[in-house]
């Protein structure tokens, strides 16, 4: 398994306000999660579990805290980015399963429409991106050209030619959308219609009722449709043809109306369908190549000739006309845009310095914060090269963060007092209360007071972030490839000219649906499309969820206890599809659950919560078989298997309240094992081999032998009898 | 477990539909299952076979359409079904000879007498088993309705005859005859509001949902006896702190509400409501599978003590296998409201036959990483695994102790696959 690490948790700190005090549900965690392999999460509920997955989703409870941390995906801290920026994410790379799929269904809306929604909207959406990211980056590639010329750039293009330069890109990309709409068109009508077509015949060969005349029309319509000369150039004979013996069946089937199809409809509606599949098949031509051609002569046809022929006249025509002057102009332009940037960095990271230095000197106040706060963003802001296609996330979220958390600064700054009053009130009257031999039922709430040291460190770490960024940044400037990035520019501004174009049509959603269904599992897509929620049962339910987040194609799916409200031969079902997308996707799964059966199935490796915290992590061989923390024993001492036979470890009392967290280990009161030690101080995390780690104080090396419960030592011998015997 | 072969519920040909437009929901159809004393029965399959419906039907939540169950050898529990249908069956029966017989007349007048004999013959026939049937249906309704009357009746009798001779032997002394009065009015209160039923009490599944949010867990725990018309609070009282500590709980909790109790808490409130009744048996409709894994084996630990304690017998509904398996002495298989396999826990996980429960058993995941990544499950296919077009399957023994649903010749199969 490759070792690519998808996803990372460094730290993680969540809390919840509530009327009672602040609940700690995430208390310092830390985790990687590589690519293709399954993290398995496990725990009793109120461990946490549930509460690390939607940080990560970024659905986290309204008054969830984050108190600390970072997840980090994709090079971006999942905490910190706006939610515009999450949006793009959340869905699209990371997808969830909730437990209960009825209640993540929408019970008034059919079953295809709601796996079809997100396709089509997420279309919609691309379709608007990519238009106005392309305006916004041409324009600043000609304000490169022209400032790098009025700087004295070595080229003997005027300004204006610039312009005249532009305005041609513009224009010949507006040419090459034309013909690559037109042509997407003509493609669409195809695909549509050998949806209606596989329709029709699936009907057909189901015996069912049939409209015969009206899909008839409805090919002939679709067939009038395919016009575009780039793509039906070659088939109009062909075409023409079927349109005929489509007339000829069409009169045929009205003299002699019936219920089901006759031979001869089904036999031309073949006929079509396979046109249009060699149709789609046909090399496509590049539009980015032939646009250019088209602008410049515009009474040519290119239509007849092959594809391959037709890009290479329309490339060589293109870069002697036009492309090699227009690269040599985006080089200029971007080695000015780059220096410029470098040169700014630099000035930024003066200007940062300056910054940390206010802060570390403390005594600052609102409004000389404020100020301070405006100029590095302004400063850091200006040193972002408008060029570089991939963005630089750190920068552009740097304003927002600094000035969060210069407001959580005075924010505590001015409740502090209070908070300390409120603490030495309370805790005045409760000693009080027992000096006067009173029983006392309610405990202090701990401060939540915040050092100004701490947070003054906390906005330093912000501002050093972006200027340790910058600082790579200047020292590797050297070994930017700016030949790259110029072609890199280019290929950006083809693709999203041409996201632009691509449109999903409700008809392709259903058939791209149905073949999600398919491949989940759901017998009979073609009938099931179109049912309720309701007329689903439990297994059923849970594989159209799966449909559902596996449409838009994430990276990473988050499974939240999926099979917990299934009985046992679903959730084998359910399992074993999970394991197979993974392999045929290589997705990233975390799982959860409290299920150590279920675990022992899917997880590659397993990490145990308890209270907020991971006490035990390794990969599932070893928490399986040399289990180290108390917890994990009791965990498997607790539930029967087949052989047991003896009373069940059952793990006395409940787990702690977190509004006050226990000072040491959490689960010492639970813990026959426990020592002084574990009430006083949290234990570190112990390594037992290099991919497993456990945090309890019997590891230390001066912590007496504890012999591990007989019931786990019994089954772990059993399950090596067993494994030994499938070995074999 | 003193006595084990004291049968205490016997479920005789138990059949349970529901009204489903025209049509009827089959839930539980033809189930047939006897428990003997002491003992832990579990039942499994999976969600919408039927194993929570024959629970409910046991205990008269349900008026059960057709069949019998048997408590203490007492009918408390008889549906009609089978006799309409019977008497049904009969007349269609006569009918249709009938008609023969008078299309034979017409075609020959000659035979008049002798095939107005004949119907004659069938009329009176059919009569018969109509009547027959008819008492069947009385019968079975009088128990069904009236069975609590009777055992009250009867408790009211024998208390009746207690205190008469007491109050013979205490002739002459009026403050003994009064205490006595007053003792034996109380008692016939509760004996007049007994009933059979309640010696078998149910768990249920959601613990949140089964528990009253306003009323405390004294109220809760105490419903039944104030149900049953025992009005000395003092007593009340005594009761609800014994069986509180029964269960694990402490007399501080009885005045608090069910929302200040944690999930394994709830359950053994659950379960204190339902063994404050003295039950002889309680259904325990998957009593763990709402709770945490730490927390349900606190549970069953508990209910095994209180097995041991108050020798219950336990009808435990579950679809976690594992459990079930920890738990049952025996064990019965369901499938779409059928029973398909009904052994010894042990003999059935050693030899399934049905191959239902294979697949059953195949598909129980083990907390074990090298066996899962090895495990293959069984798919069980109803129509490809048998054929029962010619020869249709019943329920019967294929082995000492191990009932299957087969035919003639899945059973010679199913004995060779024994042997």
């Amino acid at each position: 398994m490759s070792k690519e690490i998808k996803l990372s948790v460094n730290n993680l700190k969540i809390s919840f306000r509530t009327d009672a005090g602040k609940v700690q549900a995430v208390r310092d965690i830390s985790f990687d999660l590589y690519r293709g392999e399954t993290l398995a999460i496990v725990g009793e509920s109120g461990s946490g579990k549930s509460v690390t997955s939607k940080a990560i989703m970024g659905i986290s409870a309204v008054n969830s805290i984050h108190e600390g941390g970072e997840i980090l995906y994709d090079g971006q801290d999942l905490m910190r980015i706006p939610e515009e920026e999450m949006h793009k994410l959340r869905g699209d790379k990371i997808a969830m399963i909730f437990q209960d799929p009825l209640s993540s269904l929408n019970p008034i809306m059919r079953i295809g429409k709601q796996i079809t929604e997100a396709m089509l909207l997420k279309n919609k959406a691309n379709r608007k991106e990519g238009r106005e990211t392309f305006n916004r980056l041409l324009s600043s590639l000609s304000d490169m050209m022209k400032a790098a010329i009025i700087a004295g750039a070595p080229t003997s293009v005027t300004v204006d030619q610039v312009s005249e330069y532009i305005r041609t890109f513009d224009n010949f990309n507006i040419q090459a959308i034309k013909l690559e709409n037109s042509y997407n068109d003509a493609r669409t009508a195809a695909e549509e219609l050998i949806a209606i077509i596989e329709d029709f015949l699936f009907l057909t060969e189901k015996k069912q009722k049939v409209d015969e005349i009206g899909t008839i029309k409805l090919v002939a319509r679709k067939l009038n449709d395919i016009d575009d000369k780039y793509f039906a150039a070659r088939y109009a004979d062909v075409l023409k043809g079927h349109m005929v013996a489509l007339e000829i069946a069409k009169r045929a089937e009205k003299a002699n109306p019936g219920q089901t199809a006759t031979a001869e409809t089904v036999d031309i509606l073949g006929k079509v369908k396979q046109t249009a599949e060699e149709m789609l098949a046909q090399p496509r031509h590049n539009f980015f190549r032939i646009g250019y051609y088209v602008y410049k002569h515009p009474e040519t046809d290119l239509s007849h000739m092959p594809a391959e022929q037709a890009n290479e006249l329309a490339y060589n025509f293109l870069m002697d006309d036009y492309m090699t002057a227009f690269m040599a102009l985006e080089k200029i332009a971007v080695q000015y845009s780059f220096n410029k940037s470098i040169e700014n960095k630099k000035r930024a990271i003066t200007a940062l310095q300056q910054a940390i230095d206010f802060f570390n000197a403390g005594n600052f106040d609102a409004s000389s914060a404020s100020a301070v706060c405006a100029s590095v963003k302004a400063s850091v802001l200006a040193a972002i090269d408008p060029l570089a296609v991939i963005k630089d996330t750190v920068a552009y979220t740097f304003g927002d963060a600094l000035e969060r958390e210069v407001d959580k600064y005075f924010f505590y700054l001015k409740n502090n007092p209070k908070e300390e009053a409120r603490f030495a009130r309370q805790t005045a009257k409760r000693e009080a209360l027992l000096a006067k031999g009173k029983t006392v039922d309610w405990k202090v709430v701990p401060k939540s007071v915040i050092e100004p040291k701490v947070q003054i460190a906390a906005i330093v770490s912000v501002i050093t972030r972006v200027k340790n960024r910058y600082q790579a940044d200047v020292e590797n400037a050297d070994s930017i490839d700016l030949d790259k990035r110029c072609v890199e520019i280019i290929d950006y501004l083809k693709e999203k000219a041409s996201q632009v174009v691509y449109t999903l049509t409700k008809r392709i959603a259903k058939e791209k649906a149905i073949k999600l269904m398919e491949e989940v599992g759901i017998p009979e897509p073609r009938i099931r499309f179109r049912q309720y929620p309701f007329e689903f049962s439990g297994g059923m339910r849970q594989r159209i969820v799966i449909a559902i987040a596996l449409s838009a194609n994430p990276d990473i799916l988050i499974c939240d206890e999926p099979t917990t409200a299934l009985d046992v031969t679903i959730q084998a079902q359910i399992l074993e599809l999970i394991n197979r997308l993974k392999r045929e996707h290589n997705l990233s799964i975390i799982f959860i659950t409290h299920d150590l059966g279920v675990v022992a199935n899917m997880a590659d490796r397993i990490a145990v919560m308890y209270a907020g915290k991971i006490v035990e992590y390794g990969t599932a061989e070893e928490v399986f078989y040399n289990p180290q923390h108390p917890y994990t024993w009791a965990l498997l001492s607790s539930m029967p298997d087949l052989d047991t036979n003896e009373k069940l470890d059952a793990i006395p009392g409940t787990p702690p309240n977190m509004i006050y967290p226990p000072v040491g280990d959490a689960f010492a009161e639970r813990n026959k094992y426990a020592m002084e030690i574990d009430f006083e101080m949290q234990p570190p995390m112990y390594e037992v081999s290099p991919t497993h780690y456990a945090a309890t104080w019997l590891l230390h090396p001066n912590a007496p032998k504890v012999e591990i419960p007989k019931i786990i030592t019994e089954r772990i011998k059993h399950m090596k009898e067993r494994g030994e015997q499938y070995g074999e | 477990m003193e006595n084990n072969n004291e049968v205490l519920l016997k479920v005789d040909h138990l059949c349970q539909y529901f009204r489903l437009g025209r049509k009827d929901l089959k839930a539980v159809d033809d189930v047939s299952f006897e428990i003997r004393r002491g003992e832990a029965f579990g039942l499994v399959g999976e969600s919408g076979c039927g194993k929570t419906t024959t629970g409910r039907s046991i205990i008269k939540l349900y008026d059960i359409t057709s069949g019998n169950v048997y408590f203490k050898g007492k009918r408390v529990g008889a549906g009609t079904r089978a006799y309409k249908d019977a008497i049904k069956k009969a007349r269609a029966e006569a009918a249709a000879k009938i008609k023969t017989l008078k299309a034979e007349l017409a075609a020959d007048s000659t035979r008049k007498a002798e095939i107005n004999e004949k119907i004659k013959k069938i009329q009176d026939e059919l009569a018969v088993v109509v009547a027959q049937n008819r008492a069947l249906i009385r019968d079975a309704k009088s128990d069904h309705n009236d069975v609590d009357k009777q055992h009250a009746e009867a408790l009211v009798a024998a208390l009746e005859k207690e205190y008469e001779e007491k109050a013979r032997l205490a002739q002459g002394d009026p403050a003994k005859l009064q205490a006595l009065e007053k003792e034996f009015r109380s008692k016939r209160r509760v004996a007049k509001k007994s009933k059979l039923i309640t010696q078998i009490q149910m768990i249920f599944q959601d613990p949140i949902a089964s528990l009253d949010p306003r009323m405390t867990v004294r109220e809760i725990i105490a419903e039944g006896l104030v149900i049953n018309g025992i009005t000395d609070k003092d007593y009340i009282n005594e009761k609800v702190y014994e069986i509180l500590e029964m269960v694990g709980l402490v007399r501080e909790h009885a005045d608090r509400y069910p929302h200040e109790f944690s999930g394994g808490q709830r359950q053994r409130i659950g379960i204190a409501r339902a063994i404050i009744m003295q039950p002889e048996m309680i259904i325990a409709d998957e009593p763990v599978s709402a709770l945490d894994v730490s927390i349900q084996a606190q549970v069953i630990n508990l209910l095994n003590d209180l097995r041991e304690r108050l020798g219950l017998t336990i009808l435990f509904i579950a679809h976690d296998l594992s459990v079930v398996k920890y738990f049952s002495d025996r064990i019965g298989v369901m499938y779409f409201g059928k029973m398909v396999e009904l052994a010894d826990s042990d003999e059935l996980f050693k030899n399934p036959l049905h191959p239902y429960t294979k697949s059953l058993l195949s598909a129980i995941p083990l907390p074990d990483p090298v066996y899962e990544k090895k495990r293959t499950r069984v798919i069980y296919n109803p129509l490809a695994e048998h054929d029962y077009s010619v020869n249709a399957p019943t329920f019967r023994e294929v082995s000492p102790g191990h009932f299957v649903y087969c035919n003639d010749e899945e059973e010679e199969k199913y004995k060779l696959m024994l042997k």
